[in-house]
């Protein structure tokens, strides 16, 4: 402790040392110095250092006290400013960088899967689909109707487009087909009637239901027998992913129409 | 009462007294403990204002004397203190 104290004494300026220096170290042999008296002493050096003596004698001793202070103000700002680096430096580098929470990333979400091919004909692969179909001119009343060999669906406007219709128990709602294209899952398209002549453009007009499973079946339907019969094989084949309302499964009445053109079909088959 | 120049003048009213002696003294009187480096801050201060003076000696441990104008300070810093002890207490009676 007692070398701490005389390394402490050396803190002071020296023209305070040659003037209380002698006295000083008396003082420190008389005394039981503590840990206390070593920052007492410290302290006291550094004001020493720090303020510039008013007495005469020491200041004429001192010259300048300007250019005395000087050096020390510089060296004890550059050293605060390296203890304050270095405290800094210390905390960041103890203090555990806060953890950073591992979020997996979010898959993306699963692509719905392409309808099931199930007519090489209307589905000649999922990028064209039916874009590649020849078109038959429509006027301004109907929807585009799309054929392959001769065959096509047109959806019809439904004037009781979201009606819902009540029999018993059961309860049906109506939508259009074109909104149903989205939860097909299976379609077969009628095949054109062989051995039938005819002339033109025939139409077939097909009332059916999905069921809560999504299969379908025919209620009713319009237009020359063989057409009929070939449209109603057809779709009741079709099948839908069960379909819902307001989180509800629900029976869906939709109708189409199947046209069937001799001229088309002839040219498919060539 | 815990100024450092204020207890050392009031320690050299006695009469001539050196570092470790005043300090003593002070701790006798006042029970405070100056530190070293205190005490001699403090000297240092009442030697550049006059109101004390090292007294020549051939010893190492150096003797201080009150001056005139130490004694007239120390006379206006108690006369001063003595008003703040009154007042105190009176209000403590009062209270």
């Amino acid at each position: 402790m007692r070398i701490l104290l005389r390394w402490a004494v050396r803190l002071y300026p020296v023209t305070w040392r040659n003037r209380y220096g002698a006295e000083f170290d008396a003082l420190l042999e008389d005394i039981s110095p503590s840990f206390g008296d070593v920052c007492d002493v410290f302290g006291a050096a550094l004001r020493a250092r720090l303020t510039p003596p008013s007495y005469p004698s020491l200041a004429a001793a001192t010259g300048s006290s300007m250019a005395l202070r000087m050096p020390v103000v510089v060296s004890l700002t550059a050293h605060a400013l390296m203890l304050v680096f270095v405290l800094a430096a210390a905390v960041h580098y103890v203090t555990p960088a806060p953890p950073h929470a591992f979020v997996a990333p979010v898959p993306p979400p699963t692509p719905e899967p392409p309808p099931t091919v199930t007519d090489a004909r209307v589905f000649p692969n999922a990028w064209t689909l039916y874009s590649s179909l020849p078109l038959i001119p429509n006027n301004d009343n109907v929807m585009p109707l799309y054929v392959a060999h001769g065959v096509g669906i047109n959806f019809l406007p439904l004037p009781d487009i979201g009606a819902l219709y009540q029999r018993g128990e059961a309860q049906w709602r109506v939508w259009p087909g074109q909104a149903l294209e989205s939860f097909i899952i299976r379609r077969v398209l009628p095949e054109y009637p062989r051995n039938v002549e005819t002339q033109g453009a025939v139409s077939v007009f097909v009332e059916y239901l999905i069921r809560r499973d999504g299969t379908v079946k025919v209620l009713r339907s319009a237009g020359p027998t063989p057409f009929t019969n070939a449209a109603r094989w057809a779709i009741e084949q079709w099948i839908y992913r069960p379909l819902g309302y307001e989180d509800r499964g629900c029976q869906v009445l939709s109708r189409v129409e199947v046209r069937f053109d001799n001229a088309f079909a002839q040219d498919g088959l060539n | 009462m815990s100024d450092p120049t204020i207890l050392i003048l009031a320690s050299l009213a006695e009469g001539d007294k050196h570092g470790y002696a005043i300090m003593e003294d002070i701790q006798v009187f006042a029970g405070v403990r100056l530190g070293p480096g205190t005490l001699y801050g403090a000297i240092t201060r009442l030697e550049e204002r006059g109101w004390i003076r090292a007294v020549k000696t051939e010893s190492r441990r150096q003797p201080y004397r009150i001056t005139a104008e130490g004694s007239l300070e120390l006379k206006r810093q108690l006369a001063l203190f003595g008003q703040v002890v009154r007042t105190g207490n009176r209000r403590l009676k009062e209270a």
